[in-house]
């Protein structure tokens, strides 16, 4: 496809090198184009498709699919409980994994020398590359029974305790609330890591050196120079955290005990959306199903907009930096 | 020939049955009027009755070896959550001289639409007033009951959990080392799940022309009043004269040599008269 | 800057009180990483425990029994024909189309709204949670087309795709504008620099996007869950008929008493551990040679 240059015409004229782009060009451009568009189309699709499927759920219940009462044999489904098990596992989740995965975040750009920080980041990897199922297997054989009997021990003690007791005391189960949410914890740390540890990264090193160069300790250089920079985008790592908290299906599934009640005692069983629709999913027919897959499109929904809002922050932090 | 068995509870395989995604299926209750619509259309439904079995009441008490002497109240009461402790007064009156612990009674029950928990639920419907939850696959459990998947999941919690009860197959409580309960039939006997306790509630249901039954609370004095049974249901119209011949091979051996295998594996063979009329029914399918 | 009062001070260090401080906060720090490592240690120690006295060959290639039959019976054959053929597929599926629409984000795209817009929801799409995926392929595919293989292969597909487009992204833009400038120079049209020239150059790191996220594909069980249907016998055809895999295998049998089940859950988990590790090996492998062919 290489023009020579025409001899016959005037030195350094200027010469369209190709007067038309060959088909295969065009051809090439159009199917990278339609790859692309492949994910517009299928984020389209999904909202399109399942909300179809679930229409008569939200059309029967109307305001009442946000009701509490969820029973499957009288045709109520009521989905609350399932919302209400999907915020409380997430908040648990996030209250243990955040405070880690952004002191690990810290510790690998501002503590470690840069030849450590390469196996530690290994090792986030590999809890990254753990599947959701095998977490949920080792919770439900090993880690609820062993954890049941602290829980019990804990209830007990709390008997009696004005907000304790509502919230660590009644019947204790293994499979419950709280090891959902820490089984959460341990998967969406090393998420939250990572971009928490990309975002500080990009604080300028003038900042760092500077308050060093003033006498700040570490801790006062992170609150100093770090925080201010990295704020929003560990803001936005967390919400990422969050979504993937609210999203995760089967290590739940298996260990948050299957019933569906609202209660503050977070060592009893529960339930939440993604968990219901796993378990119950193969059985369910006619509304039951589209019930199932209402909260599935809630799921997306919530998912969707937690993520939108966490990549224009991440994003904007980013051209902060930047620009500066 | 190769006979696919895909797991899950009797709801499933009755919606696999409608959809056509199963050619048989198998199912401890019969089809319920709410997935009536889901067959409309259909050809008609065959109930082949192949087993029969004990559901039971099955514990996690380490300290205790006799088997638990339990009332049909009682058990409605543990199960609705009104009993809270092993060592309740209700339970102890049936079992003098037998040390129950405080334990918390954990109740463990089904997460999936089951034929076993219709069953239960349906003892425990005909046999006291005390039982308030009805009689369905899918019942509303009290709040802090634990939901397993199958009665493996259901055992799986029983084991697992000191001071947990829950309602499980007998083949499955076996082979899982549970204990259980010797449960009180309508002739004021304690009996013990077995096989042949659950013949004899088999023998005296009432059967109906279709070769639907109930077993649970019926049947003499040396009846297990928690006793279940399974059908195969087919469409009575085929599609190709083959399948004719592989459900009736399939079938003929359930109900022929394959009734002898039963006990071994912890199910109990149906009654002689149930047995000879699912046969006569195989000419029925057609193609 | 000495003090008029006749001590001397030292002002470069700071006082104990801050210095404390900032022990503690190292401490801390520390600690968190104790406390990533402490469970992350309890499974892969527990896996591998339960998991090796189980594992061999005729683990691997035998039919699954019966839950109640013992671990010395039978194996989990099918599951690990079923992995991989799926996720084989699931990989042709998304791979080319995750390149093409990154070679589109870069190569074409530009500052354009639609190129932002498709990467801003390619990121976006990495969040949405894998249960959802297989419900929609459970509504648009299995509904008219029964399960398959290859249903559960479309789901992982679309979990796939974005994982595919951002990292093969990163790599194109790694790929320094002289290299294509040259290429324009000679003629060349913008796709053939892109086949001949950008992609080889970018390759190592193209293949090590991919294998992580065919890692991360292998391990999913929910999108199978309502597109595969999980039976136990094995299936080698993967566009027809339903089928198994590791990860659903190990979900039943974690909801079963049977000892022999649960060994055997252990034992398809450790297989599927140490294929996703090996992925991760590979991966790094493929990332150190291209950054030494960068150099």
């Amino acid at each position: 496809m290489t023009t020579k240059a025409d001899p016959a015409g005037p030195a350094g004229s200027a010469r369209q090198l190709s007067e038309r782009r060959p088909l295969g060009d065009i051809t090439f451009q159009a199917v990278a184009l339609a790859a692309g568009l492949l994910v517009l189309v299928i984020l389209v699709l999904i909202a399109v498709s399942t909300s179809q499927q679930a229409s008569s759920w939200f059309s029967s219940e109307g305001i009442k699919i946000f009701s509490s009462t969820w029973n499957p044999t009288n045709n109520q489904f009521g989905a609350l409980p399932f919302i209400y098990g999907t915020a409380v596992t997430a908040i648990i989740a996030l209250v243990i994994a955040v405070p880690v995965s952004v002191g690990v975040a810290l510790l690998l750009t501002e503590v470690v020398p840069r030849r450590w920080a390469r196996p530690i980041v290994y090792v986030i990897d590999l809890l990254a590359v753990v599947p959701s199922v095998v977490w949920g297997l080792w919770g439900i054989l090993v880690f609820a029974p062993w954890i049941q009997h602290y829980y019990a021990s804990v209830s007990s003690g709390v008997k009696g305790i004005p907000v304790l007791d509502s919230l660590f005391g009644g019947q204790t189960s293994g499979a419950s609330f709280f090891t959902a949410g820490i089984i959460l914890a341990f998967m969406i740390t090393p998420i939250v890591t990572s971009l928490s540890r990309e975002v500080i990264a990009t604080v300028p090193a003038i900042d760092r050196e500077g308050a060093y160069a003033l006498g700040a300790t570490r801790l006062e250089m992170i609150n100093g120079a770090v925080w201010p920079h990295s704020q929003a985008g560990v803001v936005g790592a967390v919400l990422l955290g969050l979504g993937r908290a609210m999203g995760e299906t089967i290590a739940v599934a298996l260990v948050i005990g299957s019933s569906a009640t609202i209660t503050p005692h977070l060592f009893a069983p529960g339930y939440n959306m993604p968990a219901v629709i796993a378990n119950e999913f193969g059985e369910a027919t006619g509304l039951f199903r589209a019930a199932l897959i209402g909260m599935g499109v809630l799921l997306f929904a919530f998912t969707i907009i937690i993520n939108v809002i966490a990549r224009v922050i991440v994003e904007r932090s980013g051209r902060r930096q930047r620009g500066a | 020939m190769t006979v696919n068995y895909g797991g899950g509870g009797s709801g499933k395989g009755r919606t696999d049955l409608a959809s056509g995604t199963v050619q048989f299926a198998g199912s401890d209750s019969p089809i319920p009027s709410d997935e009536a619509s889901s067959f409309a259309g259909k050809p008609t439904v065959l109930y082949f009755p192949v087993i029969v079995g004990p559901i039971t009441v099955s514990y996690n008490l380490s300290g205790v070896t006799k088997p638990l002497q339990l009332t049909p109240t009682v058990i409605a009461n543990i199960f609705q959550g009104k009993i809270k402790k092993w060592n309740d007064p209700a339970i102890a009156s049936l079992n003098s001289g037998v040390k129950l612990p405080s334990t918390a009674i954990t109740i463990a029950r089904r997460s999936d639409s089951s034929g076993t928990t219709a069953n239960f639920s349906l003892f425990l419907e005909d046999s006291t007033k005390a039982w308030k939850l009805g009689s369905s696959s899918t019942i509303n459990w009290p709040a802090s009951s634990r939901g397993g998947d199958g009665n493996g999941g259901v055992a799986q919690i029983v084991k697992s959990t000191p001071g947990a009860v829950g309602y499980v197959d007998y083949a499955d409580a076996k082979a899982s080392g549970l204990s259980f309960a010797s449960v009180q039939n309508a002739s004021g006997k304690y009996i013990a799940p077995s096989t042949t306790a659950a013949s004899a509630a088999a023998a005296g249901a009432k059967v109906a022309s279709n070769l639907t039954f109930a077993a649970v609370w019926s049947g003499d004095a040396t009846a297990y009043p928690i006793t279940y049974q399974s059908w195969d249901l087919v469409f009575a119209k085929q599609k190709s004269a083959n399948d004719v011949k592989m459900l009736k091979a399939y079938l003929g051996y359930l109900l022929g040599p394959g009734q002898q295998l039963l006990p071994s594996l912890s199910y109990a063979p149906l009654p002689a008269n149930i047995d000879q009329q699912a046969k006569a029914q195989l000419s029925k399918i057609t193609s | 800057m000495a003090a008029t009062t006749g001590q001397s001070v030292d002002l470069r260090e700071p006082p104990s009180w801050r210095r404390s401080k900032n022990r503690i906060a190292t401490i801390l720090m520390v600690i968190s990483f104790v406390l990533v490592i402490i469970p992350l240690g309890f499974v892969l120690f527990t896996v591998i425990a339960k998991g090796i006295s189980i594992i061999s060959w005729q683990f691997l290639t035998a039919d699954i029994p019966p839950n109640v039959l013992p671990a010395s019976i039978g194996g989990m054959g099918p599951a690990v024909v079923g992995t991989l053929e799926i996720t084989a597929l699931a990989t042709v599926l998304a791979v080319p189309l995750g390149v093409l629409g990154a070679i589109y984000l870069n190569e074409y795209g530009g500052n354009r709204l639609l190129a932002r817009l498709i990467g801003f929801f390619s990121d976006v799409m990495t969040g949405v949670p894998s249960i959802v995926m297989g419900l929609f392929i459970f509504t648009i595919w299995v509904l008219h087309f029964g399960y398959s293989g290859l249903a559960g292969a479309l789901a992982l597909g679309c979990l796939m795709l974005p994982i595919v487009i951002r990292s093969t992204y990163e790599m194109l833009r790694l790929v320094p504008d002289p290299l294509r400038e040259a290429s324009y120079a000679l003629g060349a049209s913008k796709a053939r620099v892109t086949v001949t020239v950008v992609l080889p150059t970018a390759l190592g790191g193209i293949v090590s996007g991919a294998l992580l996220a065919i890692a991360r594909a292998a391990g999913e069980t929910a999108p199978l869950l309502f597109t595969i249907l999980t039976v136990t016998t094995v299936n080698r055809n993967v566009f027809s008929g339903a089928n198994t895999s590791l990860p659903s295998q190990i979900f039943a049998n974690a909801s079963s008493p049977y000892v022999g089940a649960q060994a055997r859950g252990w034992g398809a988990a450790l297989t599927l551990i140490a294929l996703a590790f090996i992925l991760m090996v590979a991966a790094r492998l493929v990332t150190a040679r291209f950054a030494r062919n960068l150099q």
